[in-house]
């Protein structure tokens, strides 16, 4: 279970997150979108781009709330909310968004 | 198939009758497997990493020790006379019409074994009662099924003796867990708890940066200075509410509610870091042990902080947890306050405020929704809330008529003590268990699609962790919002009236969403 | 020769019934519950547990919940076989208590509504493709037992009748050792070897749900885990 970017093998687990977060690039992430039928545009990098921010400081993703705040600060109110970012990323903002990020999948009863 | 004549109830439109049952369709869901933990997810928890050679052996041993130590799992394997009154009752057989999912079939994937090695009749006469010896297909049937029951116990408050479908699945993951079959899921979760003292694995740091988030939003809401304390000193209660209140919708909104009822209280209370997690997912997968690390933390948690009370959060299987077996797990707790329940349920404290007239709502603020509730499977089975029986029913029902003018009931025989699960629950909340999900989770979403025709009921009120975000997850896919699943102490949040709170009642925010209207009020003033 | 036999199998056959039944339900009392499992919403004292647990077993309050052919076919089953039980009293008292006589009429019609119950629970376990689904060889069989146990019963009383004299000095004399012929009709030989046969199979069997009722932790437990710290002994260990 891999995925192959710019000649580098990336390996990630059943669900297609990496799991050696360090091995993370913007080649990469565009090729799980891929994967996840999206194509990302500027909103979808900003959102990535926070998560990786965020995780960097916290070593967690933001809670959902944390990052519609900052959605809303960047994008403007009335996309700073969660039906705006699962039109961005259908599957959950969370979930899909972790995965693009190169983080871990948030677990639990989310 | 052809049916046959009496009984055999086939499904006509779901709506008008959630609990149809679907046409038997054998195997439909031997598929259906989850990830297997990896080996350091196992062995973290006390079991081997991976499958062991000598695996039937360990698994007749532990199948054996369980018989001996476990009075319901002895009983329930050799009570059963197969009279066939649970076989319509488990939502994911009304989901799947996979006849293993019949909770009796379910059950007998195990009970069969346990003939063959424990019972003189399947030792000598297996084909004649049904004993089958332990193989490979067996074990990957016990895999399969024992990971689409969400131990909700609705089985049981039919069956004549009793028999809960529960605690046989328990046993069969607990079994499997020793012979190194864990599931990914639960397992890793388990671990993560232990690590970080959470599911998320939300560290303490991240935890208080996203209190202090809530705490932000909260004033600018209300212009008060409403406190969600972290690891607070000497503080009289302790808050374990799921870590999904710290992550996601709508649980977060459920936890601010909780703020305010404290706030409006004068309560001095406090979340901890080190138990910041209600949901004990030892229990999932039927291990006493690992459930009892997990009490315990909450235990060293209330004696390091010095506090008096604890209350739990809106989580149903922690409700249970909470309710049954903390105190034998990790009691006696002779250091708290004993005017108190230990422990005590958020909705126990607030219905309890709002007899006594503590509390103050504005209703009409909830006007835009039109509601039902959804009774959580573990609470209503598994645990109680106030002094009398039956008040895990009526408590949350009190309260939500407290705080909204619209409150309607589902079917009767999808509430209360015959409430349907919601399809996630018991460990089975992982995007790899999708379709079961989904298939387990159409009964209620069909009763829910009922009252929404006859009473135009909009929105369903849950106080799990897990049904919300299940719920969160299947309403589009009946047709229903996203944000149609709501927390009980969302709604409280919405209507409660507190001293000197900032009216906010001219927002001029027509188009955004109820939730978010709060953040807005005072024009962003992070 | 056969007299013989039959007390002799009537001996082996009540042992086995007493000391396995007696086994399974000391091992039930031992075996520990290691937490508190009730089944709510469930009383809170242990008063009301006993009436919960009356009206389980009078009523069979939660089949009743469940499933309205069930109940009808196994109550009257149950409660026929209750009835026919007392009435079989007279067969081992001289004289034969007050109230066993007073049975002595209904006995009989109870007789019928076990046979029809137990025809009732048969179809369904045929017809139904749930339940036919979960049913084992045995399961059908034992309905067939207990079904041939009370043909035979009611064609004594009511076609070939036997001399009941005989068979009552033959019980009679079973339970003072004192053995003494049976009569040699067959009806009363069939009606007894299956009888044996019931006895010997009951504590290896599903039958075991008779003890096992009352053992039940979700139904026998109080609803007072905050009250009463509940201890559970026997950890599970590793």
């Amino acid at each position: 279970m891999s995925y192959e970017v710019n000649g580098a093998t990336v390996e990630h687990d059943e669900e297609g997150y990496i799991t050696d977060l360090s091995a993370w690039n913007k080649d990469l992430a565009a090729l799980i979108a891929k994967d996840e039928n999206i194509d990302m545009n500027d909103e979808h990098w900003e959102v990535v781009n926070f998560l990786r921010d965020y995780y960097e400081e916290y070593q967690i993703a933001p809670a959902v709330r944390v990052l519609i705040k900052a959605v809303k600060k960047s994008m403007g109110k009335e996309k700073g909310n969660n039906k705006y970012l699962y039109t961005l990323f259908p599957y959950g903002p969370a979930k899909q968004a972790c995965k693009i990020a190169g983080l871990p999948k948030p677990t639990g009863c989310v | 198939m052809v049916e046959l004549a009496i009984d055999n109830k086939i499904s006509r439109t779901s709506i008008d009758d959630p609990t149809a049952l679907p046409c038997m369709t054998p195997d439909a869901m031997v598929g259906s497997k989850p990830f297997l933990a990896a080996p350091d997810h196992n062995t973290k928890l006390g079991f081997p990493g991976e499958l062991v050679d000598d695996w039937k052996e360990k698994a007749i041993a532990r199948m054996g020790y369980l018989a001996e130590t476990n009075k319901a799992f002895k009983v329930y394997l050799d009570t059963c006379v197969k009279c066939g009154a649970c076989t319509d009752k488990c939502h994911y057989y009304m989901g799947s019409g996979d006849p293993k999912n019949m909770p009796v079939a379910r059950q007998d994937l195990l009970r069969s074994v346990y003939r063959r090695y424990f019972t003189f009749a399947g030792k000598y006469f297996p084909k004649l009662v049904g004993a089958v010896d332990l193989t490979r297909e067996v074990l990957d049937d016990w895999y399969s099924y024992y990971h689409q029951c969400s131990q909700c116990r609705r089985c049981s408050v039919f069956c004549p003796y009793g028999i809960d479908t529960a605690e046989i699945s328990m046993a069969a993951r607990d079994i499997m867990d020793h012979i190194g079959v864990g599931q990914k899921y639960c397992n890793e979760i388990i671990g993560k708890v232990m690590d970080v003292g959470n599911n998320l694995g939300l560290n303490a740091k991240a935890l208080k940066a996203t209190m202090e988030d809530l705490e932000e939003d909260l004033e600018d809401e209300t212009g008060l200075e409403i406190r969600i304390p972290v690891d607070e000193h000497g503080a009289d209660i302790l808050l374990i509410t799921p870590s999904a209140d710290f992550f996601a919708e709508p649980h977060i909104d459920g936890l601010m509610g909780y703020a305010k009822v404290f706030h409006a209280a004068g309560a001095s209370w406090t979340v901890s870091s080190y138990a910041s997690e209600a949901a004990n997912f030892g229990m999932f997968i039927g291990s006493e042990e690992n459930t009892a690390v997990l009490c315990n933390r909450i235990r060293k948690a209330a004696e390091d902080l010095g506090v008096k009370r604890i209350i739990f959060g809106e989580c149903g299987h922690a409700w249970r947890v909470a309710y049954n077996f903390l105190n034998t797990l990790a009691g006696p707790f002779d250091f708290l306050d004993q005017n108190y329940p230990i422990p005590q349920h958020i909705l126990e404290y607030t219905w309890d405020l709002i007899e006594r007239d503590q509390l103050t709502f504005d209703k009409s603020k909830n006007d835009e929704y039109r509601v039902t509730f959804h009774d959580s499977c573990n609470v209503s089975r598994a645990s109680r809330m106030g002094d009398k029986p039956g008040g895990q029913f009526d408590i949350p029902r009190n309260v939500l008529k407290a705080v909204c003018n619209n409150y309607y009931d589902m079917p009767d025989e999808t509430i209360r003590e015959k409430t349907l699960c919601c399809g996630g629950g018991g460990g089975l909340l992982t995007d790899d268990l999708m379709d079961i999900r989904k298939k387990g989770s159409s009964p209620r979403m069909h009763a829910l699609q009922q009252v929404e025709r006859d009473f135009g009921v909009t929105h369903m009120v849950a106080i799990c962790a897990i049904c919300k975000t299940q719920f969160a997850k299947m309403m589009p896919e009946f047709g229903f919002d996203r944000e149609a699943i709501l927390s009980a102490h969302q709604l409280v949040s919405n209507a409660i009236v507190l001293e000197g709170q900032i009216d906010e009642d001219d927002d001029d925010d027509e188009d955004m969403e109820p939730e978010m209207n709060g953040a807005s009020a005072t024009g962003d003033g992070s | 020769m056969i007299s013989t036999l039959y007390a002799l199998l009537f001996y082996v056959a009540t042992f086995l019934l007493v000391a396995g039944v007696s086994q399974k339900i000391w091992i039930y009392w031992r075996t520990p519950s290691p937490l508190k499992v009730v089944v709510t919403p469930a009383p809170t004292t242990n008063t009301g547990v006993v009436l919960r647990m009356a009206r389980e077993v009078v009523l069979f309050e939660s089949l009743f919940k469940s499933n309205k052919w069930i109940w009808v076919f196994g109550w009257m089953f149950h409660f026929g076989l209750l009835l026919v039980l007392i009435r079989h009293l007279r067969y081992f008292t001289n004289p034969v208590w007050w109230w066993v006589s007073l049975l002595q009429t209904v006995g009989i019609y109870a007789g019928f509504a076990m046979f029809l119950g137990l025809t009732g629970l048969l179809i369904r376990r045929i017809v139904v493709n749930r339940v036919r689904y979960i049913s084992a060889p045995s399961d059908y069989l034992m309905l067939l037992l207990l079904m041939a146990i009370g043909f035979s019963g009611l064609m004594m009383r009511f076609v070939l009748p036997t001399d009941i004299v005989a068979v009552k000095t033959f019980f009679l004399g079973l339970l003072r050792f004192n053995l003494q012929p049976l009569p040699m009709d067959l009806p009363v030989l069939v009606h007894l070897g299956l009888v044996v046969v019931l006895m010997i199979i009951f504590p290896i069997s599903k039958l075991l749900h008779v003890p096992g009722l009352f053992f039940s932790p979700s139904r026998t437990q109080a609803d007072n885990a905050r009250e009463k710290r509940h201890v559970g002994a026997a950890p599970a260990g590793r």
